[in-house]
């Protein structure tokens, strides 16, 4: 993707008048880090970049704590707008929220970049140990050209992308005002891996989630890093009634990662930004794409493909599966 | 030692099972014991998080049951639950849990034979599968010991 292409689009959408201010990628202050950045001027753009290390969500930054679109009352008077770079996930994202009613698409500017997939941090960091000093990336004819202190490295894509992005379905940002560069198409989805697991007998699925959730230490990285975990109140936090306790010890580890995984049932857009997070490598995706095939099995639902769409679990239909009930 | 009892907590929906199960009551219609019953407005109330939470403080299986479809005293909490439970039950299945322990029943108030019919099919499955012992609260990893 041209980034001088992606500069002068920002700098379009800050020339206008109504755009507060664009959230984006810079550079990281050290090794294959990504950081996001708040841009406000015109003279700013030029720190602005994308490359296939740019794997959070910058949805995350327009509902997180402490950073509020713009104060209430200010919001009909103004009309400020927020610029905001987004990928094929980042776009389904989006309209699941704004779905939701979580954010609404008259404050936003969206500028969508079709994605070819990101490199996964642990991957990478794990091949290229050691690295403090700033990383270029590009990638070219199935090779990740990996520049680090004037050398370069060339790395066959298949063995640095994430898993997630292997299978993407939605590379290309599907509600975007300005898309930057040419539309990609996505691949089939796969579930083999579920319907392995799926196979199995209870005991060993649970065998199998007891030496999984037991490592887990409860940062909330998972959470936190979610564009869908948005809610001011999180169920997790509260201490009246107390959901799940602080405690970790594998039977809370698992009424928490229950209690995520329903939460986003019919609602994970399959960015797969908890698993990368995930400090012990929890098979998180599992988990939310078990749910993302059930909802499109027994729903014909996925979530995300449209911002009029109601959220599946506000809504239902008569002839819902009722196998079950007596 | 004594037979396995199971403990069942039952979510019953005011309008509809809960009358069901006071109507079984007072025809003397025997059910076996085995049920706990917690009365609710409607089953749209249920958090399918009490599914989970209800497990793994010692019950060994759940029953939500409310009106038929189409007879909820507010309009569509009974649809809105199915769809809740199909998932959850689906996501505990993935999980290990045996989705015979999760179930879900439509009760009319009319319904007594049927509401003792169904705890005691449930009781009986519940029975067949036994008590479920990996999903009570742990200590430190280790189950807690009985009493």
């Amino acid at each position: 993707m041209d980034i001088q292409k992606l500069r002068d689009e920002a700098k379009r959408a800050l020339g206008r008048k109504e755009i507060e201010y664009l959230i984006g990628y810079k550079k990281g202050s050290y090794g294959f880090r990504i950081s996001p950045c708040f841009i406000e001027t015109k003279e700013e753009v030029d720190q602005l970049t994308f490359s296939p290390l740019c794997s959070l969500s910058l949805v995350n930054y327009l509902t997180i704590e402490g950073k509020p679109l713009l104060p209430a009352d200010e919001k009909k008077s103004k009309a400020k707008k927020v610029a905001l770079l987004v990928r094929g996930c980042d776009s389904r994202a989006l309209n699941q929220i704004i779905a939701e009613g979580g954010i609404s698409p008259d404050q936003l500017y969206v500028i969508g970049i079709p994605c070819s997939g990101v490199i996964d941090l642990k991957k990478i960091e794990a091949r290229f140990p050691h690295t403090p000093d700033p990383v270029d990336v590009v990638e070219e004819n199935g090779n990740y050209i990996i520049t680090i202190n004037d050398q370069s490295h060339t790395v066959p894509v298949d063995e640095l992308k994430a898993e997630t992005c292997k299978t993407c379905q939605y590379p290309t940002p599907l509600t975007c005002k300005k898309l930057i560069g040419d539309k990609r198409a996505g691949n089939p989805p796969q579930y083999e891996d579920i319907q392995i697991l799926e196979a199995q007998p209870p005991e060993e699925k649970w065998q199998f989630w007891q030496n999984q959730f037991s490592r887990c230490i409860r940062c909330y990285a998972c959470r936190n890093s979610c564009p869908l975990c948005y809610c001011d109140g999180c169920i997790l936090e509260k201490l009246k009634p107390q959901w799940v306790k602080r405690s970790v010890d594998t039977n809370e580890n698992f009424m928490f990662h229950i209690t995520r995984a329903f939460h986003l049932a019919g609602r994970c857009i399959s960015c797969g930004e908890c698993e990368r997070v995930c400090p012990v490598d929890i098979p998180l995706m599992k988990l939310n794409r078990k749910m993302e095939k059930d909802v499109k099995e027994l729903f014909d639902f996925e979530a995300g493909l449209d911002p009029e769409v109601k959220p599946l679990l506000n809504t239902f239909a008569i002839e819902d599966p009722e196998d079950f009930i007596l | 030692m004594s037979e396995f009892e199971p403990n069942i907590v039952a979510f019953l929906c005011n309008w509809c099972s809960y009358a069901g199960a006071d109507l079984t009551g007072t025809t003397r219609t025997h059910y076996p014991p085995t049920v706990k019953v917690i009365r609710v407005m409607c089953t749209g109330r249920v958090n399918p998080l009490f599914v989970a939470q209800v497990l793994r403080t010692g019950a060994d299986g759940v029953l939500i049951s409310g009106c038929h479809p189409g007879e909820c005293h507010y309009m569509k909490g009974n649809f809105l639950a199915r769809r809740r439970f199909i998932i959850m039950r689906n996501l505990l299945e993935f999980i290990g849990i045996d989705p015979q322990r999760i179930r879900m029943s439509w009760v009319s108030a009319s319904e007594g034979k049927k509401f003792a019919d169904v705890i005691t099919e449930v009781t009986e499955d519940i029975k067949k599968l036994g008590p479920l012992q990996s999903f009570k609260e742990n200590v430190n990893g280790h189950p807690k010991t009985e009493g």
